[in-house]
């Protein structure tokens, strides 16, 4: 949790940013409190202006907030961690990768077959292997909305394994095990296919597997969030549907020996990947068809590859114009209201308030409005998003759902903090070097 | 206009709350614009020389809050630039006579699995419909292997991708497939006859020694990326490459075009077939006929002919069409960004303008005390917006335009797992730049609608106290 906060630079400048308009404020606060009152009535005085300006900043810091989202999730997926490794085994020079299951045995902790140099690296808990099946409830029109993609698993493989599945209830693998045609559905998709229920039964006809159509019967509900939209089905029933097809037709099917699709092992760290990564890639058993081991982390970047220009648009073409936006509301807004007071600057000059003060009033008027609005903004971002929809419903490739982050908060604060310091910034130097002797003649 | 009506009552009944808030929204709009059409007409008598001269006068209010219509209109010409490339992309890609054939079931090419293929082996009837290669022996007809190659970039520049997914396609017979395809040589030729090349490569020690590379021909925009992967503009005949488990030699570049094939790599089939585990296994069949509605004929036959795998068969523009998902949810993406982003500089323009008619209320008192209506001052107002609008959006278009012609990567698929990656060039045409200009006047009418409405009632009076 630390690592992550401290590891995302974004997050960094926030923290800075934030502590240094707060400070602001305070220090405001404790040498002139006048100043504060002052501020606050002035932003009264001329309400639908500051509602406007807050407004905007508000809209603004919201699509922000999304944005850094999404750059913030994928960087969190692509970041390569210190310890406790994912690593993938898959196909070595093709996509999707497809693998005879007998590979796995080569790989299972405890399996007769395991590698010796493997034994003992990982336990049973830090390994699970994936198989992809795809099935439609209505063959005669496919549609995305009666699409169902499962991932063949071991249960027991589901809470040790998969991302964010730390507090799924124990009892939901135990019906999966006693229920061979058991599986677990995400709520989104539960309701995709036609409002299903935990106790109801529904056959797919597959897409990737000719013939191989199967009955589910949903046990359980997937966590909210990322998996929303997922389903996870035993592989033994999987498998078991190659042999039936294999007994019944007298032929293996077309695709048995190309089954499985990723073997993922959790490692210690870098050196036991090295090693992992050594004993796999050279051993004589995989040359038939031979495979290649990466960090999980690898792999993601790789597959956001095709989306390279879509991130670069969103970090440096979106947020910086949404931002430099931002900061020309604030400015026009601020600028606009320096001019309309010139003459109550001139008399608080004329009433002993030092240039430097009113610098600060009027910088004090645009942070508070730019951060109180961005943190309030980026805080409602936080909780309508997380709580609708478990999180932003965006989906990249495989990645269905982003979750908001708490410091969230921290950005919205930060930006519109900054970009009300940077278009206030000229209007309030503005209104520093307001002089007396020139607004009164023009008075008089 | 019977079923468009149920239609739209149907969509009115399923989402109440939205249908609500577009016919509110329709009508602050026709409110905002109104001035505008009224303005317009012969009868106008609304001070547009003073609003100008205002314009000039508040020369930097003017300037900051036309900039940010800039900048939306900037960004949403970009956007939708890139949307507008990836539609070209499906839409171009595909012969509206082709038809597409993978194996029963499979959603996209990378999961389809057909055994070897002849047209020979097809009824009488369907083999009327597909016409021959201009040497008048080969059927016009391809069997394809697709595969998703992994690829090293031989020198990963800093921050950038270690690793690529190359497409390749293994064709029986290249030059028929071009045909099929619509797809020419740029530079170079096709495979030879026994696809194969002769190499010299750096062996152990740095000793050079003979080898042999299949030969490959690249679509424009691969050859582009992996060029520069490899530190130079693009690759050229001539150059070797190395994906998956072997070296290959290219000896042709496909002419750039606007399809998903200039982002593939072409060799021979068995040579596909025997480095990346498709021994014997084939992906899709793609078949040419005279017109679309041959097309369509010759899917529906081929669909009910029994072969060792039932078929699936789709006009080549359907399949295409498909793959348009990603399209769409970046167009909606694209119109999410610049809608909320316009929110924002809605709500300046109406900072600006309600200050600037709080520091004109003498001038509008003025200006009704001539004999200017309540109307003609809120068209006048109206226009000073639109003006700034007008201003702001035509500069963005301009600037966004710029990115005309640029290549971008994204991925094009169906919603249904696959999917193909890329390389496209953004289009900026006629249809792009008139949606922005719309989207930015409309920022500017809606940002002035109010101001000018309390511009309006002013009493003449009461404004010169």
């Amino acid at each position: 949790m630390i690592e992550d906060f401290l590891g995302n630079p974004i997050t960094i400048a926030s923290l800075i940013i934030s502590v240094a308009s707060i400070g602001f404020g305070i220090y405001v606060a404790v040498t002139n409190g006048r100043l504060l009152l002052l501020g606050l009535k002035s932003l009264r005085r001329n309400l639908l202006r500051t509602l406007l300006t807050a407004a905007a900043t508000a809209v603004l810091v919201l699509m922000v907030t999304l944005i850094w989202t999404i750059l913030f999730g994928l960087e969190q997926m692509t970041r390569e961690r210190a310890r406790d490794l994912k690593v993938i085994v898959t196909e070595r020079w093709a996509v999707p990768s497809q693998l005879p299951m007998t590979h796995a045995e080569y790989l299972r902790p405890g399996s007769p077959a395991q590698l010796p140099e493997l034994r003992g690296m990982y336990g049973p808990d830090d390994f699970m292997l994936w198989s992809f099946y795809g099935g439609t409830m209505d063959p005669a029109k496919r549609d995305p909305a009666n699409l169902v993609f499962f991932f063949a698993m071991d249960p027991e493989s589901i809470i040790p394994m998969m991302d964010d599945m730390e507090g799924l209830d124990p009892e939901l693998i135990r019906r999966m095990r006693s229920t061979p045609q058991g599986c677990l559905i995400g709520r989104d998709k539960l309701a995709a296919i036609g409002n299903k229920q935990v106790g109801d039964r529904f056959k797919l006809s597959s897409i990737n597997y000719k013939d191989l159509d199967l009955e589910f019967e949903v046990v359980g509900i997937l966590p909210e969030g990322r998996w929303s939209q997922s389903a996870v089905m035993n592989l033994d029933y999987f498998n078991r549907a190659f042999d039936e097809y294999a007994r019944a037709r007298r032929v293996p099917h077309p695709l048995s020996d190309r089954r499985l699709n990723l073997i993922w092992i959790r490692v210690k760290d870098a050196d036991q990947f090295d090693r992992l990564g050594g004993a796999i890639e050279n051993s004589s058993m995989f040359s038939a068809r031979p495979v290649k081991v990466e960090r999980a982390s690898a792999i993601i970047g790789s597959f956001l590859e095709s989306y390279s220009t879509l991130i670069w648009a969103m970090k440096w073409l979106v947020v910086p114009a949404i931002l430099a936006v931002m900061a020309l509301v604030t400015a026009n807004a601020i600028s606009i209201s320096v001019r309309e007071r010139r003459t109550e600057m001139a008399v608080m000059k004329v009433l002993g308030f030092r240039p430097s003060q009113v610098f600060q009033l009027v910088l004090g008027e645009a942070l508070l409005v730019g951060g109180g609005s961005g943190f309030g903004a980026a805080l409602a971002t936080f909780v309508l998003f997380n709580g609708l929809w478990g999180g932003i419903p965006f989906r990249l490739g495989f990645i269905p759902i982003f979750r908001i982050p708490s410091e969230a908060a921290l950005w919205g604060l930060a930006i519109g903090a900054a970009t009300a310091f940077l278009g206030s910034v000229v209007p309030s130097w503005s209104a520093r070097s307001v002089k007396v002797s020139e607004v009164f003649s023009k008075v008089a | 206009m019977g079923p468009f009506r149920l239609y739209w009552l149907k969509w009115i009944a399923a989402y109440p709350v939205t249908s609500a808030f577009l016919l509110i929204f329709a009508l602050i709009l026709l409110a905002a614009l109104l001035p505008l059409l009224v303005s317009l007409l012969p009868i106008r008598k609304v001070p547009l020389t003073y609003n100008l001269r205002n314009l000039q006068v508040r020369w930097k209010t003017t300037l900051v809050t036309a900039l940010a219509f800039t900048l939306v209109t900037a960004l949403l010409t970009f956007m939708l630039a890139f949307v507008r490339g990836m539609d070209a992309l499906t839409e171009e890609s595909g012969h509206p006579g082709n038809v597409l054939v993978l194996s029963d079931g499979a959603t996209d090419e990378a999961f389809s699995n057909l055994p070897k293929f002849r047209v020979e082996l097809l009824p009488r009837d369907l083999q009327k419909l597909i016409p021959h290669y201009e040497d008048g022996e080969r059927y016009l007809a391809a069997q394809e292997v697709y595969v998703v190659a992994t690829y090293q970039v031989p020198l990963p520049r800093a921050g950038g991708p270690t690793r690529r997914f190359v497409q390749m396609r293994g064709l029986d017979d290249l030059q028929v497939a071009a045909a099929v395809h619509e797809l020419e040589l740029a530079q170079g030729s096709w495979p030879s006859a026994s696809g194969v090349r002769a190499i010299t490569v750096t062996g152990e020690g740095g000793a050079p020694r003979q080898d042999t590379a299949p030969e490959v021909v690249l679509g424009e925009s691969i050859a582009r990326t992996l060029g520069i992967d490899a530190g130079k503009e693009a690759l050229v005949p001539g150059d070797t490459v190395r994906i998956g488990p072997r070296r290959w030699f290219v000896v042709g570049i496909l002419k750039a075009g606007v399809s998903t094939f200039g982002s593939e790599v072409w060799a021979r089939d068995t040579f596909i077939q025997e480095y990346f585990g498709r021994t014997n296994s084939y992906s899709s069949y793609v078949v040419r006929t005279a017109d679309a509605r041959t097309a369509r004929l010759a899917a529906e036959l081929l669909k009910e002919f029994r072969s060792e795998r039932n078929l699936q068969a789709t006009p080549e523009r359907v399949y295409y069409a498909k793959l348009s998902q990603t399209n769409r949810q970046f167009s909606v993406a694209a119109y999410v960004v610049a809608i909320i982003m316009a929110i924002g500089g809605v709500l300046g323009v109406m900072n600006t303008m309600f200050a600037a008619i709080s520091q004109r209320t003498k001038d509008v008192g003025v200006l009704r005390l001539m004999g200017y209506r309540r109307w003609q001052i809120l068209c006048s107002f109206q226009a000073e917006s639109l003006l700034m609008a007008l201003l702001g959006g035509a500069l963005g278009c301009a600037l966004g335009s710029l990115c005309h012609g640029m290549t971008a990567t994204s991925i094009v698929s169906g919603g249904a797992g696959g999917g193909k990656s890329v390389v496209l060039r953004l289009i900026v045409d006629f249809g792009v730049l008139r949606t922005c200009m719309t989207f930015a006047l409309l920022m500017g009418a809606l940002g002035g609608i109010l101001p000018s409405w309390r511009a309006m009632r002013l009493r003449p009076l009461e404004s010169l106290k």
